[in-house]
């Protein structure tokens, strides 16, 4: 089918039956998924899919449908619902779309060979995983590995003249197992996400550090409830970076429901704190060449040596606050309306080796794990469950399960004293290893 | 790949991805398949009820069993919505949607295949049962049942079908909502109103001869609220959610929610910091339940007992909790959110007491499940829609109520935390490791409620938890809410007020 063809014919009959202006968002799809446990495969799912979305507006006033049937009257009623259902919603002047034709080029994101290796050998590699994991001796049992390929291609027309698509692929090979001894349990798991099927680093790779992750955190020991260091891993920077991602939504901001919406240009965090968003990273695994509504994406620093510099926008929410896009509009597939989204978010990378950082912390915890919501983007308060390493002169003592940890945004971002050299770009939402004066931690 | 954290809450879907799916794919394109809030319709009437030649089921059946393979099904689903969002007393947006499609599935011995289509035609089911039936290939196949109409209790009433109300009737629900809210307080800044609804048409036709097919309808409506004031900001946040018709808002008024959003958003600006270490905690009833939902229920889903590697794997008739403690899993409650007719595989729906007085007594299964570890299905089959693999998960699921007066289990706890509500938690399913976040809650000093601390942690294990409740209410309650496993499922907690001794806390005070 010709999809782009299709997206433009669609704008036309939104404007045909009513709309003042309107967009159309198609996306197709195909997925693999394969499962394997204990040497054998458990689950096979192979699906493909596609759908349409419809932003419609009039007379200012928006509304949005979406359906997964292509046949001519079930598109009919998609884009009649729509237009019926703008009579009810509010009127606002920024209800407009983007009209910007150009687009970023962006290298990698599609990769054409994934689909023509043969499934036997992406069960072989999941088998594979597994068995390499379950070779360490204090590892007992499999949770399972998988292989999982996905590709796709997106189609964005609207009424302003825009028409723009892009492709991409990804593939993700990863393994879980537990390892046991007593009454004790510990799970642990690694996978490795890339765009290029060529690009998966090594079953050993992956299967070591999973089971190293079970095994390490058996014979975990008590602390007590203190102030110390605490040291994020780069498996834990979500517990950073969610937070300040949510209060630097443009939106968030303009409706006073951000702890960062009144610092713009002032210093939130140490001069060690530089955060980065990149929609334009080749092979990156949240690249792409537009945002979910057509804008061209960027890359933006977000918090430059502690100093914040950037909040981020789609098109209806930038006109609002009288900035331009930012190239930011997320969009969770056809299903849903635009709303505002990072790219690569990351922590950029300092000069300590994660080795020097844990050397020179006298007494802390080492973070591999935290539970709960990260920091609140509201108010900016920080509580989670923690897991991780205890760290005694400079060295891991033991590992440490069933902690708490707690804060304030601001204490947090102003209490990094060290920011580690170990970025991995390959992952999407990212920091180096960093490590947080003091906080406190809830032990015994 | 497994999970390693389930969650139930309600973090944004994009982020509840990018924590808790390790190893999922993050393309731009996944995303259809792991959403499907779909929609759609104005007043024509679009029907979910689903008419299929039973013959193209049955053909389907036997195609899919064609190369091996001991089960084989096909789940056929149309899906009606609309997502109505209020913010800045503005309607922001309407989101209708129509969505239908149908999935295949064979088993073959612990094997599952899976494959959907959307369009819903012979030849393409029958592409979708050939790619399903990849993982029985050479086995000995099993003769399918011909199939054959079956009739379900049903467990929701309906007055008012959502489908013959007219938009503007939501909308004023809505404004409702939105006017009780600013009216509550002055320090409510802002109300965000959510309101979505949804009638899902399901067709389930199996080998084992099953033909059955309803039509679910589902109401879930969200007020949250940004109170301003000392310094500080809360965002509060009550639900309410039923499977039943619009009369839903007769029985639970808008302004109700609304004010009890309220309560909450001006009641936490004067939130001091919460201390850390180990604390008695006394629970409110209510959607506290989300903590048994965490930290047993999830653990007690027969996927990861049958993998051996549950939690509780080996435990069944063995005391696992304290006397005082009964929990169960009852799909047959009338209209709540996470009630159901038949669960997504066809089993029939009961009441199943999972701990009894302490002792393990049953594990929540699907059709593999239950036949991998030997046991009755439950009804816990469950999935999101045809994109996804049925798996066991919870549907209304509490702790039975006690003895207890709950204003005595407070008056008798000299010291501890007062959790009025949670936001939610999550649980390793493996190592049975858990927390939960406080929305709301109280320092207790001598027996009563004192002033409101931040939003704390906590943690612990479910082994343990469950042996340490030694207060249970006679107030039991139910709230309703999300829970995510890869895929989602509407559920409710419940729980009558409990004290749980020596839980670890995370606060910010030493």
């Amino acid at each position: 089918m010709d999809y782009k063809n299709l997206a433009e014919r669609l704008v036309k009959k939104c404007l045909k039956k009513g709309a003042d202006a309107a967009e159309v968002y198609i996306e197709t799809e195909r997925e693999l998924s394969i499962e394997v446990r204990n040497g054998d495969v458990e689950t096979v799912q192979e699906t493909s899919a596609h759908g349409a979305g419809f932003r419609i507006f009039v007379k200012g006033k928006m509304a949005f449908s979406n359906c997964n049937d292509f046949s001519e009257n079930a598109l009919d009623n998609a884009v009649k619902s729509a237009v019926k259902f703008a009579q009810n919603t509010t009127p606002d002047e920024n209800n407009v779309l983007p009209d910007e034709k150009t687009i970023t080029n962006v290298e990698g994101l599609y990769d054409p060979e994934i689909a023509k290796i043969p499934m036997e050998k992406k069960i072989e590699l999941a088998k594979e995983v597994e068995k390499l994991a379950m070779k360490d001796s204090r590892i007992t049992k499999s949770a399972g590995s998988g292989f999982f390929e996905g590709e796709g291609e997106i189609f964005l027309a609207n009424s302003n003249g825009l028409v723009k698509s892009y492709k991409s692929s990804g593939c993700a090979l990863g393994v879980s197992v537990v390892a046991e001894k007593g009454d004790q349990k510990s799970s642990g798991g690694e996978y490795c996400t890339r765009r290029f099927f060529a690009d998966l680093i090594s079953t050993e790779e992956i299967a070591k550090k999973a089971a190293k992750e079970a095994y390490s955190m058996l014979d975990p020991q008590k602390v007590k409830t203190q102030k110390a260091a605490v040291i994020f891993h780069p498996d834990v920077a979500y517990a950073i970076l969610g937070g300040i991602l949510r209060a630097i939504n443009g939106e968030k901001v303009l409706q006073g429901a951000s702890f960062l919406a009144k610092s713009m240009d002032q210093k939130i965090a140490t001069d060690l704190l530089t955060i980065i968003d990149d929609g334009t990273r080749a092979k990156g695994m949240s690249s792409k060449p537009f945002d979910g509504e057509g804008v061209p994406t960027q890359k933006r620093v977000i918090v430059d040596n502690g100093v914040l510099k950037g909040f981020m926008y789609n098109t209806i929410v930038a006109k609002r606050a009288g900035v331009k896009s930012t190239g930011n509009a997320s969009r969770g597939g056809f299903t849903s309306l635009p709303g505002i989204g990072s790219h690569n978010f990351y922590i950029a990378a300092g000069e300590s080796t994660p080795e020097q950082i844990i050397r020179s912390t006298k007494n802390g915890l080492l973070l591999k794990g935290v539970t709960g919501y990260g920091i609140n983007p509201v108010n900016g308060n920080f509580s989670g469950g923690a897991n991780g390493f205890w760290i005694k002169n400079g060295r891991i003592a033991f590992p440490v399960k069933g902690l708490t940890i707690a804060g304030t945004a601001e204490e947090m971002l102003n209490g990094i004293d060290m920011v580690g050299n170990d970025l991995d770009l390959n992952r999407s939402f990212t920091a180096p290893t960093l490590r947080i004066r003091e906080m406190q931690v809830g032990g015994e | 790949m497994n999970l390693n954290q389930y969650c139930i809450e309600d973090i944004p879907r994009r982020e509840f991805l990018q924590k808790s799916i390790k190893g999922g794919l993050a393309i731009a394109a996944t995303p259809i398949l792991m959403s499907n809030l779909m929609s759609c319709s104005g007043q024509q009437s679009f029907s979910t009820k689903i008419t299929l030649d039973p013959q193209m089921l049955d053909k389907t059946i036997k195609h899919a069993l064609k190369n091996g393979g001991e089960f084989a099904e096909v789940y056929v689903e149309n899906r009606i919505s609309r997502d109505i969002k209020m913010e800045e007393s503005k309607f922001k947006s309407g989101v209708f949607g129509i969505s239908q499609g149908a999935g295949v599935r064979v088993i073959s011995g612990d094997k599952t295949g899976y494959a959907y289509t959307d369009d819903i035609t012979e030849e393409k089911l029958l592409r979708a049962a050939e790619v399903a039936s990849y993982i029985a290939r050479g086995t000995k196949p099993v003769a399918p049942q011909n199939i054959e109409r079956k009739e379900r209790d049903s467990f929701v009433t309906v007055k008012l079908p959502l489908n013959r109300v007219a938009d503007d009737r939501r909308l004023e629900v809505m404004k409702r909502a939105n006017q009780a809210a600013l009216d509550y307080d002055k320090k409510i800044k802002m109300a965000f109103i959510s309101y979505y609804d949804e009638v899902r048409g399901r067709m389930i036709a199996n080998s084992e001869g099953l033909l059955i097919s309803d039509e679910l309808p589902m109401l879930f409506f969200i007020v949250q609220t940004l109170g301003e004031g000392n310094n500080t900001r809360h965002m509060s946040r009550e639900r309410l959610s039923r499977h039943s018709g619009f009369e839903m808002f007769d029985e639970v008024s808008p302004e109700e929610v609304a004010k009890t959003a309220a309560r909450e958003a001006v009641a936490m600006l004067q939130a001091k910091d919460c201390p850390a270490g180990k604390m008695d905690i006394v629970m409110q009833n209510g959607w506290g339940g989300v903590l048994v939902h965490e930290a047993v229920g999830h653990p007690l889903e027969a996927d990861n007992i049958a993998k051996k590697i549950g939690a509780f794997t080996g435990k069944l008739g063995q005391k696992v909790a304290s006397d005082v403690f009964t929990m169960v899993d009852d799909g047959t409650i009338p209209n709540l959110r996470g009630t159901i007719n038949f669960d997504d595989e066809g089993t029939q729906m009961k009441r199943n007491v999972l701990i009894e007085n302490g002792v393990l007594k049953k594990y929540m299964t699907d059709i593999l499940s239950a036949k991998q570890i030997n046991m009755e299905r439950t009804g816990n089959g469950r999935r999101q829609s045809f994109r996804h693999i049925p798996i066991p998960r919870m549907t209304n699921t509490f702790i039975e109520k006690g003895k207890d007066n709950p204003e005595d289990i407070l008056k008798s706890t000299k010291k501890g935390l007062y959790v009025q509500s949670l936001s939610g938690g999550s649980v390793n399913p493996i190592t049975g490791m858990f927390n939960f976040t406080c929305r709301e809650s109280y320092i207790i000093e001598n027996g009563k409620k004192t002033i409101p601390v931040k939003g704390a942690t906590l943690v612990g294990s479910c082994l343990e938890i469950i042996s340490n409740i030694d207060a249970v209410g006679d107030d039991l309650g139910f709230a309703p809410g999300i829970c995510g496993k890869g895929q989602m499922a509407e559920v409710t907690a419940g729980q009558p007020t409990v004290r749980i001794r020596g839980m670890n806390v995370g606060g910010s005070k030493a």
